[in-house]
Formats: C-alpha cells, structure tokens, sequence
C-alpha cells in the first residue's frame, strides 16, 4: 500500500515538478537553495499527499503546499546570504521574436520581482501563472477584493523599482 | 501594466529552461527529514514543556518544599503541584491540539495563524508558569515574615531587616523574568521574525 502511494505521489510529482521548480525560481537566488527549497516542498507535498482526495488536480492541489512551504515553512540557509550568488532567473532561454531592447526589459522586470517581499512574490507568481483572483484569494486567505488591490500595488511597486 | 503581461508572456516560454529532476531523483527526496520551522518550533517547545516541568520535579526531589510542612504549610504546598501538574496537562493538551491543527494545505492565511497560535501557546504556558513562580514565591516569603517567629526571629539574629528580605526577593526574581524574557525574544525573535513579518503583510491587505 505504502509503496503504491509512493509510486502514484512521485509520479505525479514527476509530471507537475514544473510548479515546483517555477516557485524555487521566485524564492531563491542560487541553485543550491533553489535544490534545497524544491527538496522541502516536496517533502511537504508527500507528508499531505495521503490527505489528498484527487477531488481537485494534482496541480492545483500543489500550488498551495508549494507557496505555504516557500512562504512560510522553509527556513533559509546561511548560503542564500552569500554575495557570489548566481541568478537562477538570469538563465533565461532567449526568445527568438524578442529584439534587445524587451530582452533588457524582461532581465530589469525578472530584477525586480525579486526585490518584492514574499507575499507580493507569492501575488506576481500567480499572476504569471495566469490564476484567477479567486484562486490567488483562496490561496492566500484572503478576500477577492483584497487580492485586487494588492495585487495594483504590486504592480505600481514594480514600476517604481523599474522607473525610480 | 504592460511589462506585466510582457514578463508573463516570457514567464511562461521559459518551462523550458527549468531544469528537470528523475523518478528515482524525486523518490530520494521523500525519504529525507523535514527542516521546516514547524518542526523547530514543535522541537523547541516540546523541549520547553521538559524544561520547566523538570525544574518543578528537581525542586521538589531536593527537598525545598519539605520546609513549608515545617513551617505549616503543608496544605498550600498540596494545592501548589496539584495546580501546577494541571498547568501543565492543559498546555500540553492545547498545545498538541494547536499542532495537529497545522496543514499545508490551508490558504497561507491560516496556516500562518495556526502555526502563531502554537507558538501562542507555549509562550502564555511560560509566563503562567513564572507568575506561578512569582505568587508562590511572594507568598511564601510573605507569609513567612509577617505570619511565622522563623524568619523574624532570624532577622533578629543576624541583624538583617525584614524589607531587606523581601527586597532581594524581588530584585532576584526581576533579574530571573528579565533574563528569561530576552532569552525568548531571541530564541522566537530569530525563529519567527519572517513569519511574523509575512502574517503582518497579509493582514495589511485587510481594509
């Protein structure tokens, strides 16, 4: 039993691992905390898999776990502190329509992102991930209206970072 | 905002450049422990609980409270460690209850909340405990001076006034809580700062 639970949860991981991965790029700054964030979530996800009920996606389901972890559970190493870090959002794939001046663009917005606090980062990561206010709402805790209007002030936030 | 939309439209062109982990790389990860600050904080208070019910225990094996039968008070001591067994129970209790409570699958909102209410807990079982501390002791020493011949016949002899009794009494015990309170402010200062900080930004969003 135990061992078919395991092979349905990793597989499912195996699929959906993208989710983790996106929100390890938001949190973290260099690979080792990025791998050691990843490590934690997924931890998380297994110790609540046996509760999930397969009544929402999988994906869906990992959202939640994935955010409440990087937002809340996992404490930061000591090397996320270290100054010689590599920007894992700087290793981006160039795309081919982009000409320099949105490339630069995208390089100072990805800058920015991490610049916000980790509520207004669980917010953008959403956002990016095209979720509806309802389901930021949800996953936060907080009303729909309340999702809105933070959600414009991290936009005004983000443009004053870009334009100071 | 424009550069909004730019940055998600490239946000979601670059899956591609995320790196990929195996079966069997996913399957090693589950079977590691936990670093997370529930786990900490959990350790950290269930090491407190030990903490200060051993130091009532140490207390009791070394035979201080034999002096209060002497002086006769036997019964308050009775009422003492029945109180401060029950003291004890109800945080555990409440504690353990607060903990289960504690689901990843919450919205960040909640969790955040139940996760402070445990740490709530453990902290209210501490200050409990010293003002236990702190009547017991006043009491004690109160009734000891104005109600016993012991310590006035004592003072007596070793010309050492009463208010000077009660006064080192109370610088000691104002020295003890001191120390005690700047220990916890570290301690939970350390390990809850972001989560506090994080709870409060969400709040904030609350008109």
């Amino acid at each position: 039993m135990n061992k078919e639970l395991e092979h349905s949860f990793v597989t499912n991981l195996e699929q959906n691992q993208n989710i983790v991965h996106k929100v390890c790029r938001i949190y973290t700054s260099d690979q080792d905390s990025h791998n050691d964030l990843f490590q934690e979530i997924t931890i998380q996800l297994w110790k609540a898999y046996p509760k999930f009920r397969g009544d929402a996606k999988f994906s869906t389901w990992m959202y939640r776990v994935a955010l409440n972890t990087a937002i809340t559970l996992y404490r930061r190493s000591k090397r996320s502190l270290k100054t010689t870090d590599i920007d894992t959002m700087n290793f981006r794939i160039k795309a081919e329509e982009y000409d320099d001046e949105v490339e630069q663009q995208l390089k100072l917005m990805y800058a920015a992102v991490k610049q916000l606090n980790d509520i207004e980062k669980a917010l953008v990561f959403l956002y990016l991930e095209d979720k509806s206010y309802k389901e930021i709402a949800d996953t936060m805790g907080i009303s729909e209206v309340n999702a809105r209007v933070k959600m414009n002030r991290v936009k005004t936030k983000l443009k004053k970072i870009l334009n100071p | 905002m424009d550069e909004l939309e730019l940055l998600k439209k490239d946000w979601q062109k670059q899956e591609a450049a995320l790196p990929r982990l195996s079966f069997e790389e996913i399957y090693q990860m589950i079977l590691k422990k936990s670093s997370s600050i529930v786990k900490w904080i959990f350790v950290i208070s269930v090491l407190e609980f030990l903490l200060w019910a051993s130091i009532d225990i140490a207390v009791r094996l070394s035979g201080k409270y034999d002096g209060l039968e002497v002086a006769g008070l036997e019964g308050f001591s009775i009422v003492s460690t029945v109180l401060s067994y029950s003291i004890l129970i109800y945080f555990i209790i409440r504690f353990y209850l607060n903990y289960k409570r504690i689901k990843t699958t919450d919205s960040a909102k909640i969790l955040m909340q139940n996760i402070l209410k445990t740490r709530k807990t453990v902290r209210h079982y501490i200050w409990v405990n010293i003002s236990f501390l702190v009547i017991t002791t006043m009491s004690i020493v109160g009734y000891l001076t104005f109600f016993t011949d012991t310590y006035s016949q004592q003072s007596a002899d070793e010309d050492i006034p009463v208010f000077l009794v009660i006064a080192i009494t109370i610088f000691v015990m104002a020295v003890t809580i001191a120390f005690i309170a700047l220990f916890y402010r570290l301690i939970y200062g350390i390990l809850t700062r972001r989560l506090k900080n994080n709870y409060n930004e969400l709040e904030k969003l609350e008109l």
